[in-house]
């Protein structure tokens, strides 16, 4: 049996975490993001840099009490791709 | 099968994620997502107390021969509107996410703020005499969406008591509306925000 692709954007530790917590919530910060993943600030900077690239997030850079905050909020686009990549994983481990 | 093969290109090319891996990774962050609430507890705390402090002001007032003139819900609004605008702000800025469900709660309150209002400033122009009853009716709305939004149980129950407590409320003496009303504010708001801060508080440290 053949299986779908997987995306190689989305088939990364850090960018798939980031992905999975934008599915789940509306829109997060980059402090909320490095709380939640662990990762280092580095990292996470360079993986939504990625996301970004890949129009996968939608970023936009705000004031939070004066600090510069980074806000990602999920693209419809990638939206689409995470749940493509969530079915041929499901299908992979059906098989 | 060519997922292996996806699956071992992408490993040297970046990561070591299996399929059941990737899943977990999922999981676990959907999971960390759903910890990432805004806390509503302190509204139904505040309001509960606010609320019947200001129908026991009422009452007292009445009962030593005072005419009722709402002074008392005025200051409580106030008060609770100045405190939960503060809180509101401050929580607003530590929050570093937002969800569908936070929108929809926000949004469902300040509509039943508004149609309170309305209801309240109807009353009083047309001398309609209390609206103790229909703000008990009205304030069932957004209880009980608010606890099947989140499953809360105690929410949904608290809900469904402002309703029957407000209907009955049309068919009782004026006396005892004040004693309906206190009880749908413990039972309705009270315990069930007590109740949904110790999950809150569960959750945050879980």
């Amino acid at each position: 049996m053949a299986f779908a692709p997987l995306d190689p954007i989305l088939h990364n530790q850090l960018r798939l975490a980031i992905m999975s917590l934008l599915v789940a919530v509306e829109e997060g910060d980059f402090t909320f993001l490095l709380e939640k993943t662990g990762a280092t600030r580095g990292n996470l900077s360079v993986q939504i840099t990625k996301l970004k690239e890949a129009g996968y997030i939608h970023v936009q850079k705000t004031f939070k009490e004066n600090y510069p905050n980074t806000v990602c909020r999920i693209s419809p686009k990638g939206l689409k791709a995470f749940e493509t990549y969530v079915k041929a994983i499901k299908d992979y481990l059906k098989n | 099968m060519f997922i292996f093969a996806s699956f071992n290109t992408i490993a040297t090319m970046e990561t070591n994620l299996t399929p059941e891996q990737s899943l977990k990774v999922i999981d676990d962050m959907i999971r960390q997502a759903k910890r990432s609430f805004h806390r509503i507890s302190f509204y139904f705390l505040l309001w509960g107390v606010l609320l019947i402090a200001a129908m026991l002001a009422e009452y007292i007032m009445t009962r030593m021969g005072n005419p009722p003139h709402g002074a008392s819900w005025g200051v409580a609004g106030i008060v609770g509107g100045v405190i939960s605008s503060i809180h509101g702000a401050r929580e607003g800025k530590r929050e570093g996410a937002s969800t569908a469900m936070d929108r929809v709660i926000l949004w469902l309150w300040a509509a039943f703020v508004i149609t309170m209002l309305i209801t309240i400033v109807g009353y009083g122009v047309s001398g309609g005499g209390t609206p103790s009853g229909s703000i008990m009716v009205l304030t069932g709305l957004p209880t009980f969406v608010s606890g099947q939004l989140m499953r809360f149980k105690p929410l949904i129950v608290g809900g469904l008591l402002f309703w029957v407590l407000g209907a009955f409320s049309y068919f009782v003496d004026p006396g005892v509306i004040t004693w309906l009303y206190i009880g749908a504010m413990l039972f309705g708001y009270v315990i069930p925000g007590y109740l949904l801060k110790r999950q809150e508080d569960g959750l945050r440290t879980a």
